[in-house]
């Protein structure tokens, strides 16, 4: 997959590219409305990762140049803005998704997954790591073909991880992602603790090997 | 009371007096003027009466002045000081007595003294007096008419500016776009006082709209440096070789990272509220929103073993769903955090208001100050924000919040 970040902060610029740097996925970045244009007219991209405040100018001018060009990108807004106006703008002239800041790494990679395959393969939506296949249209888990049933936070959790796979991730991460706001951290620890360890029981209950592993403290990774 | 009142009072007040001692002075002085002139009319017939006894040596008894009362008394006094003094005078026209003025002297004719003593009627001094008090008071009844009827209209209708400026800074938000503009009048004070008023009402507006735009901005700018935060630890965390020590102090930064975004975000919607910022508006069915949102908090709720009962009569709304859905977030999680191990929570909605009822501790918290910023219980792990934005989303849409407590039950109502 090739990505270009659009993003003027250089913290947040480097990290999200190193992080999305992997599995022989392609991240590139740039800073301004002006380099991005120069760039998506000279390259394609699968994914697009756009700041809305960039320093000439707003980024929804990226969105209306790739309009324009009739160009496929999936574009995921990433903005400090929490604004319903800035969001429904933004999806109404092209955006796949929009994210607000701060954000986790983790969070921010799932989703990109998410406008990926939504553009990517319109039908037949199967994610396949190993022996674990998810079929994304369906919400429905086979391993080894035999199909397993999880619950709505089971299956999120899943594509979680499987978007992440190889990557700690922290509790904080995935509650945001699992409950939102609306729940308070101190809380949601304990549930994460109780849904993994049903996630992991019906996976291993099939046969299926286990892919967690707890990391001391801070959270989980899904590796091989 | 009213200015006009007060002005009125005052110089009802001021021309009483000076009316009232007016006529009093008046009164003694015309009394005075009548009575020398009397007097005078009394010397000279006193004279008259001297001179014709002097010359003609007649008898005094004949003489009579004008039929006016004249007695002459023989008397053995050899001095007898002349004076003047009031008395009766009996009016053989009209056979009554009226008011008199009278001189008493002595004469001598020859060897014999008299004391002779003229009297005159004072009726029409007294007339006189009684005339022009009648006059003075007619004026004073008409020039108090003439004040009341002045002070009613007329300076009413000169202050008619001043309301209407009242009136415009009374209905002045400094929310809304509408500016002060204040009607033209021909007086210079109500002028200068509507310049004045728009001045500062656009001086006012302008330093709030500035701090609502710092405020926004500060909001927006934090939430950059707390993404580069969060996505730092993201990174960090994927190093191996941390210690169980360093990924405990990286939870800690983890979960205050949260916080401020969370307090940001509260802020920032709190921001947007008292500025009316959230316009998109839907028909809700706040029956089916409560459902979903018991079954969000089933886990809650289980944990902490409570019982949740609810009786949900369909009530639709028009409003913001993102609103709808933070003020109930709010109280579910007030509900369930502050609740006892084994509690309940009851929830009622009909088509006037929306109760959540809870156990908890046995202390009543305080009315007003539960709704205000940053003001929360010692157990909470928020900001103190989540009771406010209940507060100002009522607010925006009418509603009102109340919180009552009942021997251990704890009550928010939302009335439509």
């Amino acid at each position: 997959m090739k990505i270009l970040v659009i993003e003027d902060e250089q913290g947040l610029r480097e990290n999200i590219t190193s992080y999305l740097n992997v599995d022989g996925n392609i991240c590139e970045s740039c800073s301004t409305l002006t380099t991005s244009l120069q760039k998506l007219s000279d390259y394609d991209y699968d994914c697009v990762l756009l700041d809305i405040g960039l320093p000439d100018g707003e980024g929804f001018g990226v969105l209306e140049y790739l309009s324009i060009k009739q160009k496929t990108e999936a574009v995921l807004i990433i903005s400090a803005r929490n604004s319903l106006d800035d969001k429904l703008k933004g999806l109404n002239i092209g955006a796949d998704d929009y994210l607000t800041k701060p954000f986790h790494l983790a969070e921010l990679k799932a989703r990109l997954m998410a406008v990926y395959r939504r553009k990517a393969f319109n039908t037949s939506n199967k994610l396949v790591f190993n022996e674990i296949s998810v079929d994304m249209q369906g919400r429905t888990v086979e391993i080894n073909q035999t199909p397993i049933i999880l619950t709505r936070k089971e299956y999120d959790m899943l594509l979680y991880f499987m978007a992440n796979k190889g990557k700690v991730i922290s509790k904080n991460a995935i509650a945001e992602h699992l409950w939102g706001d609306e729940m308070d951290m101190y809380d949601s620890f304990d549930f994460i603790y109780t849904h993994i360890k049903n996630l992991r029981r019906k996976i291993l209950e099939v046969g299926g090997r286990d892919y967690l592993t707890s990391i001391y403290g801070m959270g989980y990774k899904f590796t091989d | 009371m009213k200015l006009s009142q007060h002005y009125t009072r005052t110089s009802v007040y001021a021309t009483l007096t000076v009316l009232v001692i007016g006529a009093v002075i008046y009164y003694f002085a015309i009394n005075y003027i009548g009575t020398q002139q009397l007097d005078r009319a009394l010397q000279q017939q006193l004279t008259e009466a001297e001179e014709y006894i002097r010359s003609n040596d007649g008898n005094p008894q004949l003489y009579d002045l004008d039929r006016d009362h004249a007695v002459f008394v023989k008397t053995n006094r050899q001095l007898l000081l002349k004076r003047f003094f009031d008395t009766t005078y009996f009016n053989p026209k009209e056979q009554r007595s009226e008011a008199g003025r009278a001189v008493e002297d002595l004469v001598k004719q020859k060897d014999s003294n008299y004391k002779v003593v003229i009297t005159v009627s004072r009726a029409g001094q007294k007339n006189l007096i009684e005339l022009i008090s009648i006059i003075t008071l007619a004026l004073l009844a008409g020039l108090l008419a003439v004040l009341f009827v002045i002070n009613k209209y007329m300076l009413n209708g000169l202050w008619k500016p001043f309301q209407l400026t009242l009136n415009e800074i009374k209905q002045f938000n400094i929310a809304d776009v509408d500016q002060f503009k204040g009607k033209p009048s021909k007086v210079d004070e109500f002028t200068e006082l509507n310049e004045a008023i728009r001045e500062m009402s656009l001086r006012v507006t302008h330093d709030y709209l500035n701090l609502k735009q710092f405020t926004e901005n500060a909001s927006h700018e934090m939430m950059t440096p707390l993404a580069v935060v969060t996505t730092k630890l993201d990174t960090l965390i994927q190093d191996e070789t941390l210690s169980a020590e360093q990924l405990e102090q990286i939870a800690d930064i983890y979960s205050s990272v949260n916080k401020s975004s969370r307090l940001n975000q509260s802020l920032l919607l709190l921001a947007k509220l008292e500025n009316k910022l959230v316009t998109e508006e839907e028909p809700i069915s706040l029956e089916t929103v409560i459902e979903t949102k018991i079954l969000q908090f089933q886990e809650l709720i289980e944990k902490k073993e409570l019982t949740i009962r609810h009786t949900l009569y369909p009530r639709q709304i028009v409003a913001s769903k993102y609103l709808v859905d933070i003020l109930l977030n709010n109280l579910f999680s007030n509900a369930t955090r502050h609740n006892v191990p084994g509690g309940s929570i009851i929830i009622d909605l009909n088509s006037d208001q929306l109760s959540i009822r809870n156990t908890g501790t046995a202390n009543v918290l305080n009315r007003q100050q539960i709704f205000e910023r940053f003001q929360k219980g010692k157990d909470s792990q928020g900001a103190g924000l989540g009771l406010t934005l209940v507060k100002n989303i009522c607010q925006l849409y009418g509603y009102t919040i109340q919180y009552e407590y009942e021997t251990g039950w704890h009550k928010f109502v939302v009335t439509f």
